[in-house]
């Protein structure tokens, strides 16, 4: 041991951990550690003075391994390695005691228990770095394919990007058509460019790109496999109609007997036929048969779409396929939920008629909407006089969801435009605080102020048809403190639009779990970093844009199918991936071939060698999780860089008294 | 740890009501003044009180009338989008207003005094008794307008004459008692 040179340094992230820890005499102490040679304290470890110190000292002072007490690794393992590699030091000699989240965060208010505990844990990293193996990582091939899953505008956005790049994307959608959210919508603000003219065109490149394979009416069922090298099954839904036939003419919903309330596209304001094509731009142009309403499949009777179709392209035996795809990267772009505006009883949502969610207002106020674009009430005929929009419906309320819904604002504003312009009602908006953030938002607010909006602050307390003075008699009456003037009002409307606010996907945390990625509090995927790195998350190779990974609007969701797209092209181009060499082995010489490993293993990662009997990990699956290290009857499985001398090493590190006094030592000058 | 000569107003009214520190979370969104039964007959609405004590208008505070327009529904706190149980903070306001004998309008407190007597006596409200001996003391002119009321409603069975008590209601007592001398120790004045 003799022979081993460690390097310690303490950082003090400003006051991050210097506010709290004495991170100076942290630095006198870790010299009367083993082996250490030289010990430092410095103001940012990761600021490039910080990496060129250990550079610097690893030729100087010959150290042959390093401990940074700072961060957690999440946020710059990386970095200090990187440091050892430019001074020719293997990086896995190199461990990081996190003195930040683990001692000066959690303990602010004491002092010498948050530096007795940093003591501690640099003590830890030092006996367990002289422990730590020269370990080189593992280079594996990126397969060129990408899967993009969720057909909205995020993901259309990713396949377009790649797709012009000059690779292959599946673009994978549940339902008939690509097009997502944006295609129920009329407006886009703050601009009020119409959303299918800004969105149609790309739908079509999308659908009509030949690196872009569509799959949709599609549900990605099973993901194995790991970066650069993903193996994906994905059920194709049986849409009945033989799309190399169809031509998408139209007289199979033409004839269709069958009626059904169009709960997805035309969120429950319209009908469709049980064969159908979502909306007259769907990409791709065929329909599909809705077997659980399709007369034929549940009475056995009725073939007329098979009758009129010119082409005979209807397939009533069509059952569901199985397509597995090869692909390198990624990109979860699967999107939001409306809040379900039932939740707020006292909105009255579901039980007054005229009670309307957003995204039923946008269908009525969609030119190719249910009522050709009529804002009416649900009677279908009356123009209302009077309107009000509640914001924050399932926004900002610990009771549904406590984070901000961050489109709504700007969404009511867009509304209170759109209903003054078609009907000349007078229209009211109740809302907590206005937030429109973005560029040309704020300025689009004022022209609402304008153009005659009341803006009444407070959140609606209830919305009731039970009239207090004659002039409430029919309406709806919406009852608020207006805090402003610090008096209830009541407020006396035709109508009433629920802003409400976006939730992550039902089955979210399924998703989440099949890709391997997080969801946070809220319950949308959670990115790797939230500022620095909003696109990856931390399983490599998969990435998340648009609103399943927070809310967001449209030139946001575009902004990260693009940033996710570019981290994907930039993988694709170095044609190779470095993966963390921390994998487990099995000692074969001594392997009884029980095959408890096999059935442990999480990844599939461990197969049986029957000529051998004996068990192996394939490294490139492997991820290094340790089940089967724990599980081994023999222990004679290894987890690299997690081995059982490091950490009983580590254990012995941190129960060292830290009260010693800090040693005499040979004074090293600053580099 | 501060004492109780530093604390502030606003640190006192959170100190006195359990979970109170959610008073601090406070958006100023108005639900609990839109949602209000009372909030018509009151001089603040209780986001108007709450700013006011986040400004440390201690006198103006318990001075207002809308802790005592309360009726305890509970509307306000189920419906607040930061969970503040603003009715608990009326208790609190109405507390320190009765103990600062800054409350200008006595006969409200009396209400309240002649329904925990007889929750003290008896372990529970008896609501004939309640009546009779709150406007006998302090509206006896209101008798014959409410007697006519008390007679419907004693014709549809909803107004009982014998007063109930609970079982074993010195227990009862007995933990009133400890629970006195436990406020009386723990009050901030």
């Amino acid at each position: 041991m003799s022979d081993k040179r460690v390097g310690v340094y303490v950082c003090h992230c400003g006051h991050n951990i210097a506010g709290t820890v004495d991170v100076e005499h942290v630095a006198e102490w870790a010299w009367g550690l083993p082996n250490v040679a030289v010990s430092r304290d410095c103001q940012f470890m990761c600021a490039s003075l910080g990496q060129d110190m250990i550079e610097e000292d690893i030729r100087e002072h010959g150290l042959t391994h390093i401990v940074v007490a700072s961060c957690s690794p999440h946020m710059h393992e990386k970095t200090f390695r990187g440091a050892c590699e430019r001074a020719g030091l293997n990086p896995y000699l190199f461990e990081m005691a996190n003195i930040r989240e683990h001692a000066s965060w959690v303990h602010p208010h004491d002092k010498d228990g948050a530096t007795d505990k940093a003591k501690a844990l640099v003590s830890a990293a030092v006996h367990r770095v002289l422990q730590q193996q020269p370990l080189e990582p593992l280079q594996v091939d990126i397969r060129p394919e990408t899967l993009v899953v969720g057909g909205g505008i995020a993901g259309i956005q990713a396949a377009l990007e790649i797709a012009d790049a000059g690779f292959p994307v599946y673009l994978v959608e549940r339902e008939p058509s690509i097009g997502g959210h944006m295609a129920q919508f009329d407006k886009t603000f703050p601009t009020l460019d119409c959303a299918a003219c800004i969105l149609t065109p790309k739908m079509f490149d999308a659908g009509a790109h030949p690196n872009i394979t569509l799959l949709t009416y599609s549900e990605v069922e099973q993901v194995d496999g790991y970066v650069g090298n993903f193996t994906v099954r994905v059920r194709r839904k049986a849409r009945h109609v033989d799309e190399s036939l169809c031509t998408g003419c139209g007289t199979c919903w033409e004839k269709c007997p069958k009626k059904v309330i169009d709960t997805v596209f035309e969120a429950g304001m319209g009908y469709r036929t049980a064969i159908y094509r979502p909306f007259p731009q769907a990409v791709p142009k065929y329909p599909v048969i809705d077997t659980e309403n399709c007369t034929y499949y549940q009475t056995g009777k009725c073939k007329i779409c098979e009758k009129f179709c010119p082409t005979e392209a209807i397939r009533f035996d069509m059952e569901d396929e199985y397509v597995d795809l090869e692909v390198g990267n990624i990109v979860l772009a699967t999107g939001y939920d409306i809040f379900d505006a039932r939740r707020i009883p006292q909105y009255g949502y579901g039980r007054l008629a005229n009670v309307f969610t957003s995204l039923e207002f946008e269908r009525l106020t969609n030119a190719a909407g249910p009522t050709e674009g009529k804002v009416v009430l649900r009677d279908g005929v009356t123009e209302p006089r009077s309107v009000a929009i509640i914001h924050c419906v399932g926004s900002r309320d610990k009771n549904t969801n406590e984070y901000c819904s961050a489109i709504c604002c700007m969404s009511s504003l867009k509304f209170d435009h759109l209903v003054m312009e078609k009907t000349g009602a007078q229209v009211y908006n109740f809302y907590i605080d206005m937030r429109p953030i973005h560029k040309g938002y704020e300025e689009f607010y004022h022209r609402i102020l304008d153009e005659g909006t009341q803006f009444i602050r407070g959140r609606v307390a209830e919305i009731t048809d039970a009239a207090h003075s004659p002039e409430e008699e029919g309406k709806l009456i919406v009852i608020a403190e207006d805090t402003l003037i610090g008096r209830q009002r009541r407020v006396p409307v035709d109508m009433v639009i629920l802003a409400a606010g976006l939730e992550p996907r039902a089955d979210a945390q399924g998703v989440a779990h099949m890709f391997g990625v997080g969801c946070g509090d809220s319950g949308f995927f959670t990115e790797r970093h939230p500022k620095l790195d909003p696109v990856a998350t931390m399983t490599e190779g998969v990435y998340i844009a648009g609103a399943c990974q927070g809310p967001k609007d449209i030139p946001d969701s575009v902004a990260q199918g693009a940033a996710a797209a570019a981290r994907i092209l930039g993988v694709i181009f170095r044609k190779q991936v470095a993966l963390e060499p921390i994998r487990a082995s099995i000692d074969e010489s001594r392997c009884s071939g029980c095959r408890i490993c096999n059935t442990m293993c999480p990844y599939n990662a461990i197969s049986f060698i029957e000529e051998l009997s004996v068990s192996r990990v394939n490294p490139a699956l492997c991820k290094g999780c340790g089940t089967c290290v724990a599980a081994c009857p023999s222990q004679i499985i290894t987890g690299a860089h997690f081995t059982f001398e490091q950490i009983m090493a580590e254990i012995d590190g941190i129960l060292v008294d830290v009260h010693t006094a800090p040693p005499e030592h040979t004074a090293v000058e600053a580099v | 740890m501060k004492t109780s000569q530093d604390l502030t107003f606003h640190d006192r009214v959170v100190a006195l009501t359990p979970g109170g520190e959610a008073l601090e979370q406070c958006l100023q969104c108005g639900s609990c003044g839109g949602s209000c039964p009372a909030g018509a007959d009151m001089d603040h609405t209780p986001r108007g009180l709450f700013a006011m004590i986040r400004a440390e208008m201690e006198d103006e505070v318990l001075r207002s009338n809308t802790p005592w327009y309360c009726v305890s529904c509970y509307a306000c706190t189920t419906r607040c989008p930061q969970q503040i149980p603003i009715t608990d903070i009326m208790y609190t306001l109405k507390q320190m207003a009765i103990q600062a004998g800054h409350y200008d309008h006595p006969h409200a407190t009396k209400f309240s005094e002649t329904f925990i007597g007889f929750v003290e006596q008896r372990g529970r409200s008896f609501e004939a008794g309640l009546a009779t001996r709150y406007h006998l003391y302090h509206h006896p002119t209101d008798m014959v307008r409410l007697g006519m009321m008390g007679l419907n409603m004693l014709r549809r069975n909803r107004l009982p004459l014998r007063p109930k008590s609970i079982r074993e209601v010195d227990q009862l007592q007995a933990i009133l008692a400890e629970a006195k001398a436990i406020a009386a120790k723990e009050t901030y004045r």
